[in-house]
């Protein structure tokens, strides 16, 4: 049994949200007399990751990932509940702390934009102390497994995104942490470097024991990179598990979508949810389970009782299973 | 400590890399100088001494106080900058005491200021306007002990209005406010000689006069060694005091932080 290197407890953010009233008069109020509304942004989440796990946080726009991730890596404070990641409480012990950790924000870049990334190294080497020797290993494994000889004496706002990330990716890892956040890293970047984003993380997650949380609401990220997913909306802990569980909850699955001659009346089926799809009143979406009943019956009832034009079978893709998630559609445990 | 040192230095020399940015920088010190000194001049009429109170201690003083607030002008959006954009959350990210940090990079760029921009400007006012040579050699470094400390002061009644971002968001206009208040009260735009004595008795229990008059006092030789000693335990004293005031809005904003974007 691998430790136990975060653990979270009842954790709660509640964020105070300035409601601008519109127009000129609700402007003129505002001053006087501003409303607020607050925002649950973090629910009560428990949860704990061991050592070189790598674990998926996924949840729409807007759910507290982004909040979690900013209270566990000691940005944010906590309005109740426990953290303590790698025996220390991150947003008390912070200075200590962070030595520890890398973080990886898609949307903020970390290094100086007037810099090229390697003075902005230079900086981050005096930061964290690294021994001139690691810095030197790190720097060069970095370089090479993330393909950044070409660019990296450029000033980073001539760099391209995909770039630019890459570079950061390597200035959050230059200290050897033992744990990395990656908030949103693929964010606006195309197949070719999110692909090689994620082959990256993998590597560095296998090879070096490095424990790592990843959120971001491309599924396909947590696809190619993590075994464990935990499912955040709403500010609250949908789903925590693994990833081939969810998959596998579905695997007797299937939907048919069936395109109609005319307007379907009276369509009722048995063991399947219908509903409707593309705006197109004529197609309509038929899920269903294998085990429950089997493929032939349920055509055979379709066909006996309407025409159809056209007609096709499928598996639902991890992308409908998480919103089938979100959606209060069907409820994990 | 040396890891503190490597900001201020990094800083340094990065700096350096804006050569047009320290020759425009010597043309607006030397510029204001020479608003000032013509004023007073003007206004002494010819005269030797006004209350005691020589012309070219006035030129002096002018000086020290101009040059010295002009070489410490630094970026004072920086915190509201970092919090409206939530690059806070970056620094935070660092395994350093962000408040040490800022407070050496500053000095760091204070330092390359009065080396590339005060001390020129000193030098070609010296061709032209009255100054003072300093009362003896050891009250060079007394001196720059005093300056150091005394922008230490300027440097933490900056950090503690900037730090209100926390919960003001923009302070903009409360920073421009502060930094008149500062260049009147530290004797900057009038040497504290000229000042009514109810003012300057006040000022006496304030920080402000701690940041160009104790320097200039320095320089001129207006304190023995018992009130040299003094004044820079009272520099202390302040620097002390505004530092725990500092950290208790810091830590109080952090708290209530909301790191906006993503």
């Amino acid at each position: 049994m691998t430790e136990k290197i975060i653990e979270v407890n009842s954790l709660c953010k509640t964020f105070k949200i300035h409601k601008r009233a519109t127009g000129f008069k609700g402007a003129v109020k505002d001053i006087f007399h501003p409303a607020y509304e607050r925002k649950k942004a973090v629910d009560n989440v428990t949860f704990s990751i061991n050592e070189g796990e790598m674990v998926g946080f996924i949840g729409p726009n807007g759910a507290g990932k982004s909040t979690t991730v900013k209270m566990l890596s000691g940005i944010l404070y906590p309005d109740s509940g426990d953290i303590k990641v790698a025996g220390y409480i991150p947003y008390k012990q912070r200075k200590e702390y962070v030595a520890n950790i890398g973080v990886v924000f898609g949307q903020k870049s970390q290094i100086s934009w007037d810099l090229s990334p390697l003075d902005s190294y230079e900086v981050i080497r005096h930061i964290y102390r690294i021994p001139p020797k690691k810095y030197k290993e790190n720097l060069e494994r970095y370089t090479e497994l993330l393909d950044m000889g070409s660019f990296i004496n450029q000033p980073v706002r001539q760099l391209s995104l995909g770039q630019r990330m890459r570079a950061d990716i390597a200035a959050a890892l230059l200290h050897s942490p033992r744990i990395v956040f990656f908030d949103e890293p693929t964010i606006g970047i195309d197949v070719v470097g999110k692909d090689k984003i994620r082959k990256f993380i993998k590597t560095l997650n296998q090879t070096d024991n490095i424990t790592m949380i990843f959120t971001t609401h491309d599924m396909q990220d947590i696809e190619k990179t993590c075994e464990r997913l935990i499912i955040i909306d709403d500010g609250k802990k949908l789903y925590d598990g693994s990833l081939e569980n969810v998959k596998k909850g579905y695997r007797s699955s299937r939907i048919i979508e069936a395109e109609f001659e005319s307007l379907p009346v009276s369509l009722t089926l048995p063991h399947a949810v219908i509903s409707n799809a593309d705006n197109n009143e004529l197609k309509k979406l038929i899920s269903f389970n294998t085990d429950e009943v089997s493929v032939n019956e349920l055509m055979t009832a379709l066909m006996n009782t309407h025409n159809i034009k056209d007609l096709s079978i499928r598996e639902p893709e991890i992308d409908a299973i998480i919103r089938d998630i979100y959606e209060g559609r069907i409820v994990m445990n | 400590m040396t890891r503190y040192l490597s900001f201020a230095a990094i800083k340094f020399r990065s700096k350096m890399a804006y050569r047009f940015d320290y020759v425009l920088g010597t043309l607006h010190t030397l510029l204001l100088f020479v608003v000032y000194w013509s004023i007073y001049k003007a206004l002494y009429g010819g005269a030797s001494e006004v209350d005691g109170v020589t012309f070219s201690m006035v030129t002096t003083s002018f000086i020290i106080s101009l040059g010295l607030s002009s070489a410490f002008e630094k970026n004072e959006m920086f915190l509201q900058d970092k919090i409206k954009q939530g690059t806070i959350a970056n620094e935070l990210l660092k395994p350093v005491n962000f408040k040490l940090r800022i407070l050496f990079e500053d000095m760091g760029e204070g330092s390359f200021n009065v080396v590339f921009n005060f001390l020129p400007t000193a030098v070609i006012a010296s061709f032209f306007a009255e100054l003072q040579a300093p009362c003896s050699v050891l009250h060079i470094p007394l001196c720059l002990v005093s300056v150091i400390l005394g922008y230490i002061v300027l440097w933490e009644i900056s950090f503690i209005v900037q730090s209100w971002s926390f919960t003001l968001f923009s302070v903009w206009g409360l920073i421009t406010i502060k930094n008149v208040i500062i260049n009147i009260l530290a004797g900057a735009y009038i040497p504290m000689w000229f000042m009514p004595d109810w003012l300057r008795n006040a000022i006496r229990w304030t920080p402000f006069d701690s940041i160009y008059f104790t320097p200039v006092q320095i320089y001129l030789g207006e304190l023995d060694g018992s009130e040299i000693a003094f004044h820079f335990a009272r520099q202390i004293f302040w620097i002390a005091v505004l530092w725990a005031v500092g950290e208790y809005f810091w830590r109080s904003g952090i708290k209530k932080l909301v790191v906006q974007g993503g």
